[in-house]
């Protein structure tokens, strides 16, 4: 398999509390008809809608490189085109590559798309791929993805459609890193981005950082017959009653990061549909293997039996999550390990483990934020089982503002957000490994950070299949991360938009919704 | 005379924003976490904070940000902002005036409406009108912002459909659609003031009635309603301008739950942007704009009362 | 000058039982604060559940029962220390040379001028969110408003003659703030004190908007109106109890402070902030 350093686009789990709906009244006349577009399932062109997702600041940029929340990577979707996109399984599909080749996932030969140009009449080349990579490495960029792009150690320029990569190690996974949205491609030299020059389906017409962003199909866009819709105005609403009033007042017409309270009255109408994608998105209750008290291993597992993941699936959630077994693989993922006992909620089992740890009757500080989405709750009923269990929880809630930087793997007890991650691989290797700079728990622990290494390396499935389920069996076990649900992401829109399809690496269709969505009467 | 303290005022309130810079500067340099840091997020590796500390000034020791940027402020240059790179002054210039609108619209609805309430409530004490009105007032401050924006927008924009739930103005809007965009944002604004305005006034009324000569011309046979218009309101002017200065000055910084319930970009929810993202020249400009607001609020409150009160002017 | 009448009594009657509510709510309470115990959200009134049940299926009037005390508890707090250092801060002012009166009185605009609840986000992202830090937070947005009315009751105050008459006779300027002009301020300061406990009622709940409180599972009432806001569509009784409760609270005092006030001169042209 692959190998990927760090993602470092934490930010990221912030869309998860911005909502953004973009969107002007749409009006839905004056739609081209493809001849031919007879059938109702057939994608017809034409329309202008409002999106909302979740957030919206004056750091927002037109600089793919810089993106660092859902309303930039929406943005970035709808104006560039990467070298390759997300399927529905989150597998890499050829874009603006046609193939990437490599022998030893080492050297890789990368060919590029003939014929397409950028929005100003310009042809794509490969020096503009060569340039839209390595700018990633130059510091004054200041890119989320430099720490991933170190692993660049080469890139050449072998023909006008056709660059050589060469990586410092293995990486299978490289064509599925480049889907990632601060990867999309750039003309050569830019540093200029106010006119967000790309090869998307949209070309830009107004930007105003933190107010709203307007697009107009793309004429040329390579990808023949699309985009549908003429016209779509991006916006953020932070506050999430708002964002979900707006969507049924028909102010806008597609929105993000619905709360799961607000389904119920989305529900209730027939003008409206909630769009449900299964993640790899969680919410873990964070143990330090550092510090006192939570070093100790019955305190540990007696947390992790607190944990009523039923409860916190239909409290907290209203049934739209997965129950999580302590482990960061989904059971929608493809390596999700069905063999491995589900951990149930015990109290039971958990005051047997809290008496053995010898820290009954302690009172012990637990940090939540409304920067990771449920945190505060799920601390509110861990307090309320702790308590019954002789054991002192004093929730600590702390403003999202700073969240990440302050408080974030800094306490003894606390709370964090991991967003889905497109492989195994990075979920385990961002936040598990020993070594990596967000092991979340701090624990260590030699077999498994062996096993991370032998799986990105290992070629047979089978093997590998075997190997990330001893990796998930280990972190059920001996992890100070407890993991109780992974959250379904939730978007809703107008019934007259057609083609809002899942892609689980974020909400609003993997943000590529533009791509692919159109109106209907 | 009144040109001196016009004058006066004006040097009093450079020394108040002055103040008042210093106090933002203290306070956010408290603040975990610069803008290098917060702009990278989780990705920052200490090269790339360093270079972009560099890059923003922000090596540089605080008080001679400070400095330097007191000094830029004084030649007309508040700044760059740190996040967006863009000038201050162009954020500012895009913010700024959707700001003055929205509290423009309230004070042309809500100052009227105030003094009526109030002059009504006054001239009629102790009535059940009076009484009534009271409790209209009273339950007006009693329901939280937040509460009556979302109940508005519940029912005038998901329910009725009668008008938007978001403010979303576009640059070629008809008066139509305006008034449309601004309906519940004014209303809800117009909510948490006017019931504060109107009750001032009645109480600067009724003081004012309650004076020697009012008594003298209520002696004299004069009717209530003249007594109210004529004798008692130029009197009681002072108070009720102060009241509504003070009232108004809220509606630029105080507006940010109504700028972030219809999505607003206004002035309040930038100046919680920049405190988020830790953007020191974008904060501080916001600052001087709330509190010279407010100071001029006041030194216009003040000259009224000077002009509609002779009195004053020779004290 | 003190008689309650008419809808005075409904005030007090109204005070007096969020007192009562607010010391013993938490021991009358009949489920605890944080617990689960409703089978659905949202529920409606009566039933099990007198209130019905919270966006989790919690308790409404046992959350309520037991958060009062944090609304009452810290508004009462923080007003009292608003007016207690407004008021002294505004004496000593007033007593003190010109210099010193007019750089308190900068200091208190330019305090006033910075809008309060981005006073208290910029703190609470500084320092983290305690009971303490809100009841200073409130404190501080309303202190110079205090200060404002005091100051300008206690320069009147100055010029009267029995002050002019105790200062002939040679006394102390301590001892005149203290003994001359303090007892005089005290009523109408007391009407601005209640005025000052609406004002930090509803700055709380603004508060808690802006997602700043009292910590979990507790919640003020503002925090409960903010939390069960997604009921609203249905008109849960989750969401109307508690704007109810802040509604009476600050109605109840309101009519109170009224009716002590109608005697003397009105104070509220000031009372801003």
């Amino acid at each position: 398999m692959s190998k990927y350093s760090n993602d470092p686009d934490m930010e990221r789990r912030r869309i998860l509390q911005a909502v953004a709906v973009t969107g002007l009244t749409a009006t839905l006349g004056g739609v081209l008809v493809h001849p031919g577009a007879v059938q109702a399932a057939t994608p017809r062109q034409g329309g202008r809608i409002r999106v909302a997702s979740l957030s919206s600041s004056i750091a927002d940029t037109l600089d793919p490189a810089k993106g660092s929340l859902s309303t930039d990577y929406a943005r970035h979707y709808m104006l560039y085109s990467g070298l390759t996109q997300y399927d529905t399984d989150l597998a890499a599909q050829p874009a603006l590559a046609t193939s990437l080749e490599s022998d030893d996932q080492i050297h890789w030969t990368i060919k590029i798309r003939a014929d397409v140009q950028f929005h100003n009449g310009k042809s794509l080349t490969s020096a503009d791929v060569v340039y839209s990579l390595l700018r990633h490495k130059d510091p004054a960029v200041a890119s989320k993805m430099a720490a991933i792009a170190e692993q660049f150690s080469e890139i050449k320029v072998t023909g006008p459609l056709e660059l050589t990569m060469r990586l410092s190690g293995p990486n299978a996974d490289l064509p599925v890193i480049l889907a990632d949205s601060h990867f999309l491609v750039v003309p050569d030299g830019t540093t200029e981005f106010r006119t967000a020059n790309g090869t998307g389906p949209y070309r830009l017409k107004s930007f105003q950082p933190g107010i709203r962003t307007v697009v107009i199909r793309n004429e040329n866009y390579w990808k023949p017959g699309r985009p549908y819709i003429d016209e779509i105005e991006l916006i953020g609403i932070p506050d999430e009653t708002s964002r979900v009033n707006a969507l049924l007042s028909g102010d806008v017409q597609l929105i993000s990061a619905v709360n799961p309270r607000q389904t119920r009255r989305i529900h209730a109408t027939d003008t409206h549909k909630v769009v449900e994608t299964k993640s790899g998105l969680y919410t873990d209750l964070i143990m330090r293997a550092d510090s006192h008290p939570t070093s100790n291993p019955d305190f540990v597992l007696a947390m992790k039996y607190l944990l009523n993941r039923n409860l916190i699936k239909k409290a907290l959630f209203r049934g739209y999550a997965e129950i999580g077994n302590d482990h960061p693989i989904a059971p929608s993922d493809r390596y999700f390990s069905p063999d491995l006992p589900q951990r149930e909620y015990d109290p039971d089992l958990a005051k047997y483990h809290l008496q053995k740890s010898g820290l009954a009757g302690v009172r012990i500080p637990m940090y939540a934020s409304p920067a990771a989405p449920g945190s505060v709750d799920t601390a509110s009923l861990l307090q309320e089982a702790a308590s019954r269990i002789g054991l002192k929880l004093a929730v600590n809630r702390v403003p999202a503002d700073g969240y990440w930087s302050n408080h974030w793997m800094k306490h003894p007890l606390g709370f964090g957000n991991i967003n889905p991650r497109p492989t195994a691989d990075l979920k385990f290797s961002l936040f598990f490994k020993s070594d990596a700079p967000w092991n979340v728990s701090g624990w260590v622990n030699h077999q498994f950070d062996e096993l991370v290494v032998a799986a990105r390396a290992e070629s047979d499935e089978q093997k590998r299949r075997q190997m990330y389920a001893d990796m998930q069996e280990i972190v059920h076990t001996k992890c100070g991360v407890g993991i109780p649900v992974f959250i379904s992401l939730l978007d809703a829109h107008d019934a007259r938009i057609k083609g809002l399809g899942s892609i689980p690496i974020g909400g609003l269709m993997g943000y590529s919704f533009a791509d692919h969505i159109w109106l209907v009467d | 005379m009144l040109m001196i303290l016009v004058a006066k005022r004006i040097l009093i309130a450079a020394f108040t924003l002055l103040l008042v810079s210093f106090v933002i500067f203290a306070i956010t340099s408290l603040l975990p976490g610069d803008a290098a840091q917060e702009l990278l997020g989780q990705s920052a590796t200490p090269e790339i904070v360093a270079e972009l500390r560099e890059q923003l000034g922000l090596n540089q020791p605080a008080h001679i940000r400070y400095l330097n940027w007191l000094g830029g402020l004084l030649t007309g240059d508040p700044g760059t902002s740190m996040v967006s790179n863009m000038p201050v002054k162009d954020i500012i210039g895009e913010r700024l005036p959707k700001s003055l609108i929205l509290a423009g619209l309230t004070a042309a609805v809500s100052v009227p409406l105030a003094l009526l309430i109030g002059i009504l409530s006054a001239m009629y004490r102790d009535s059940r009108l009076d009484r009534a009105l009271n409790v209209v007032t009273l339950s007006m401050i009693a329901v939280p912002e937040f509460l009556v924006a979302t109940i508005a927008v519940i029912v005038f924009a998901v329910q009725l459909r009668w008008l938007p739930s978001i403010t979303i103005v576009s640059p070629d809007a008809s008066f139509g659609e305006l008034a449309r965009a601004y309906a519940l944002p004014v209303m809800t604004l117009c909510f948490v003031v006017v019931a504060q305005m109107a009750r001032m006034t009645r109480a600067a009324v009724i003081n004012q009635l309650d004076s020697s000569y009012v008594e003298m011309a209520i002696l004299k046979g004069a009717r209530p309603t003249r007594i109210a218009l004529q004798h008692a309101l130029p009197n009681a002017i002072g108070p009720i301008v102060n009241a509504i200065a003070l009232s108004l000055s809220y509606l630029l910084g105080g507006a940010i739950i109504v700028e972030t319930i219809f999505n607003y970009p206004g002035v309040a929810s930038l100046m919680v942007n920049a405190v988020t993202s830790r953007d020191m020249p974008l904060l501080q400009a916001c600052a001087m704009i709330f509190s010279g607001a407010y100071l001029l609020m006041v030194l216009i409150a003040d000259i009224v009362a000077i002009i509609s009160n002779p009195k004053l002017r020779h004290q | 000058m003190t008689r309650i009448q008419g809808s005075g009594w409904v005030g007090l009657l109204l005070v007096l039982m969020w007192l009562l509510v607010a010391l013993f709510g938490p021991m009358l309470a009949h489920y605890e604060v944080g617990a689960i115990v409703a089978p659905d959200v949202f529920e409606r009134m009566g039933g099990a559940h007198f209130l019905g049940s919270d966006y989790l299926g919690r308790d409404v009037l046992s959350r309520l029962m037991n958060g009062a005390r944090f609304t009452v508890g810290l508004s009462f707090g923080a007003a009292l220390l608003a007016s207690a250092s407004g008021a002294s801060l505004a004496l000593f002012s007033a007593i003190s040379g010109r210099w010193i009166d007019e750089t308190v009185s900068r200091l208190m605009d330019a305090l006033i001028s910075i809008p309060g609840k981005i006073l208290a986000l910029v703190i609470v992202a500084a320092f983290g969110s305690s009971m303490l830090l809100l009841l200073l937070i409130a404190a501080i947005s309303y202190m110079p408003g205090a200060f404002r009315i005091a100051r300008s009751l206690a320069v009147n105050l100055n010029q009267m003659d029995y002050v002019q008459v105790a200062r002939a006779r040679g006394e102390g300027r301590v001892h005149i703030a203290i003994f001359e002009i303090l007892p005089n301020m005290i009523h109408p300061l007391l009407a601005d004190f209640g005025l000052r406990f609406v004002f930090v009622v509803l700055l709380l709940s603004g508060l808690s908007f802006l997602g700043l409180g009292v910590q979990p599972p507790d919640a003020d009432l503002g925090s409960l109106v903010r939390e069960n806001i997604s009921g609203l569509s249905e008109a849960a009784p989750a969401i109307i109890a508690p704007a109810m409760a802040i509604a009476t609270l600050t109605i109840g005092v309101n009519l109170l402070i009224d009716s002590l006030a109608s005697g003397g001169r009105s104070v509220t042209d000031e009372a801003q902030r």
